[in-house]
């Protein structure tokens, strides 16, 4: 027990490291391009700024500060749940001579559209692929095996814009089974708009196929190995010898041994399915994480939301490998520090 | 299976890199050249397999229309994969050089990651001590950074400083940068790789019986430690070309990467569905689906060919190895 506790607090640690020089890279990219700030808080903009204006935007954002005290508040912020206030309300605030809307329930909002995106997607591919990789694992080299194989490989090596775009066009605007695009909240909307559950995964469902086919090759392809490699075990041969059917047989005494390896890919994968959400998002107009990120990083070049996605995403990240990793050196105590040893074995995943 | 995917892959390599030519010479016309003839009133362009005349100037009557040229210039020609958009030119010989481009980025990007990755992943996994610390820590804290974002971020702000270095006339514009761009942020992957490789390898017999003889640490590391690594090395290599071709789509779609101008795989899938910032809402009635199709299936056909072949370099090369 001590050894896992050891090593929590290192990766602890580490984690709370990486988080720090996350926010801290993402501060230096916005100090290191050219922007102008006072478009925020001069809407409609005028033609020109005077340097009085300029002067004044950057005081009413707080950018007139020291850089290292813009940092230290920021992170000192972060640690009372704040994410710093919210931009585009600057103008309004600035005639009303009152200060911004705060950031936080906006990001929640939109971690909350990628999140439904992402858990939704996860469990969709659970769903499938263990089934599909336990069928084609028990049957190696068949037809059955070789048409699972090739499906999910076509579905991770197309690109998921690709997938999404044809997906949306086709199934959501020719045959209209699904909305083709837009969220509807989980919780259902008080004035008759869309809301509810129902909406929500009708909403979602096209997004969630996209999410598992790309990642539909990886872990079938896993739970496949690893029950083509479980089923020579001598346990299996004793389950099979006391009568167990063959389905009792995979359920109960091959799959638990793929889990594991599942566990270990959804720990590496986190970080790869953040940039694949920007693509799912993109492509089905949902307005998720993601898709702010990129708009605030490259577009509108607005601070505080390019903090708060590259934070949010960080934590995602950090929290969810350190999970993962618990998980694992809980299930399974004989593994040590699997980290060093993970390797990718397919394309594809865009990172 | 292997075989069939490594006589696939060098398909795709003779075509992006000779096909373009060949095609040229066959057609009589180039990838660059616009035929109004090939787009319609909607400026919809004609499918596959269509002749349209070949002439360069339309005629047009008082009111704008387009009518047939003139006798002397009624030549026609022809459109293998029909036209590529508003401009009508060849989608043929647009998506045969677009693998070209998209491979030169794909394998460009792949070398720049090695020639950065491999001594840091060297120095981390055989020397240790503070040089291990601070490689890990970097390699961990960017897998942790939405990585795509800061890629479009820097191909959109870097690229004026980046767009000037280029080997023109050799390679168009923005393929070196996109090259750069993509081998840079992911030379992470091949440091972490070769650490792992070199950890138990490192206090391996025979590392020390070159010590103990005298060589260099240079030269342990060229002789005895790199020819383990190569396996590994190569592996890699099919992966990431394959990832790249798919980074580089990824890039052109959020509207970044390489200018709609220079014809890339993913160049050619922008011009029908837009960018990220400036996406094209299906049309039912404008929608062809030919410029989806041809370059969808070559970045299929390429990354597919490219996962089997590394998957049979694994077989062969590390038979030890479980996935």
């Amino acid at each position: 027990m001590t050894r896992i506790f050891h090593y929590l607090v290192r990766r602890l640690t580490a984690g709370i490291f990486t988080m720090l020089v996350l926010i801290a890279v993402a501060f230096a990219i916005y100090w290191a391009t050219p922007s102008q700030p006072a478009l925020f808080v001069y809407q409609p903009p005028p033609h020109h700024f005077t340097d009085y204006q300029i002067q004044q935007a950057n005081h009413f954002l707080g950018l007139d500060k020291p850089k290292l005290t813009q940092y230290v508040d920021y992170v000192w912020g972060l640690l009372h749940g704040s994410f710093g206030s919210n931009w585009d309300t600057a103008s309004y605030a600035f005639k009303q001579h009152t200060t911004m809307q705060p950031l936080r329930p906006v990001l929640m909002q939109e971690l909350g559209v990628t999140l439904s995106l992402l858990l939704g997607g996860a469990l969709l591919v659970l769903l499938l692929s263990v089934p599909l990789g336990a069928f084609a694992g028990s049957r190696i080299g068949s037809l059955s095996d070789r048409t699972i194989s090739l499906i999910a490989l076509i579905g991770v090596c197309t690109h998921p814009m690709v997938i999404g775009l044809l997906l949306r066009s086709l199934v959501g605007g020719h045959l209209h089974w699904a909305p083709e695009s837009g969220y509807c909240s989980f919780t259902p909307s008080p004035y008759g708009l869309c809301g509810g559950p129902v909406d929500w995964a009708s909403h979602l469902a096209l997004p969630w196929l996209t999410f598992a086919l790309l990642f539909l090759a990886l872990y079938t392809r896993m739970v496949r190995t690893s029950v083509s490699e479980t089923l020579h075990e001598d346990y299996v041969r004793t389950a099979r010898a006391k009568g167990a059917r063959e389905f009792r047989v995979i359920c109960r005494h091959v799959l638990p041994n793929a889990s594991l390896r599942v566990m270990t890919m959804i720990g590496m994968e986190i970080g790869t399915t953040i940039g694949v959400c920007i693509f799912i998002e993109t492509a089905y107009g949902l307005n998720g994480l993601a898709q702010a990120g990129l708009l605030a990083m490259v577009e509108t070049q607005n601070l505080p939301t390019t903090l708060g996605v590259v934070t949010c995403v960080g934590l995602l990240v950090v929290v969810g490998g350190l999970l993962v990793d618990v998980l694992y050196a809980v299930v399974d105590p004989r593994a040590g520090n699997v980290t060093e040893t993970r390797t990718k074995s397919l394309a594809g995943g865009v990172i | 299976m292997s075989l069939v995917a490594a006589i696939v892959f060098a398909l795709i390599l003779v075509c992006s890199v000779a096909g373009g030519p060949i095609a040229q010479a066959f057609l009589h016309h180039n990838g660059e050249q616009p035929f109004p003839y090939a787009v319609d009133w909607n400026q919809k362009p004609v499918g596959p397999m269509t002749r349209v005349y070949a002439t360069p100037n339309p005629a047009v009557d008082r009111y704008d229309n387009l009518i047939a040229p003139p006798k002397g210039q009624r030549a026609k020609t022809l459109l293998v994969f029909g036209g590529d958009g508003p401009l009508g030119r060849d989608e043929l010989i647009r998506v045969l050089d677009g693998g070209r481009a998209s491979l030169e980025i794909a394998v460009g990007g792949m070398l720049i990651a090695l020639l950065i990755g491999v001594p840091l992943g060297c120095v981390a996994g055989y020397f240790r001590g503070v040089w291990d610390a601070v490689v890990s820590r970097v390699t961990e804290t960017i897998m942790a950074f939405p990585l795509m974002m800061f890629l479009v971020w820097a191909s959109v702000r870097l690229d004026q400083y980046l767009t000037p270095i280029s080997l023109s006339p050799a390679l168009p514009r923005g393929i070196v940068a996109d090259a750069l761009l993509i081998g840079i942020f992911t030379s992470f992957y091949p440091a972490r790789l070769i650490r792992a490789q070199l950890l138990p390898l490192r206090t391996a017999e025979f590392v020390e019986a070159s010590q103990m003889v005298g060589a260099s640490h240079w030269r342990i590391l060229r002789r005895q430690l790199l020819p383990h690594l190569l396996p590994t090395l190569l592996v890699w290599g099919a992966i990431a070309v394959a990832t790249n071709i798919l980074l580089e789509v990824g890039l052109s779609f959020l509207g970044a990467g390489v200018q709609p101008q220079t014809p890339s795989w993913g160049s050619l899938l922008s011009t029908t569905w837009g960018t990220a910032f400036n996406p094209q809402t299906f049309n039912g009635q404008n929608f062809t689906p030919w410029q989806t199709i041809f370059p969808a299936v070559a970045i299929l056909l390429a990354v597919v060919s490219l996962n089997q072949i590394s998957e049979g370099m694994r077989r062969a090369l590390e038979p030890w190895s479980q996935r």
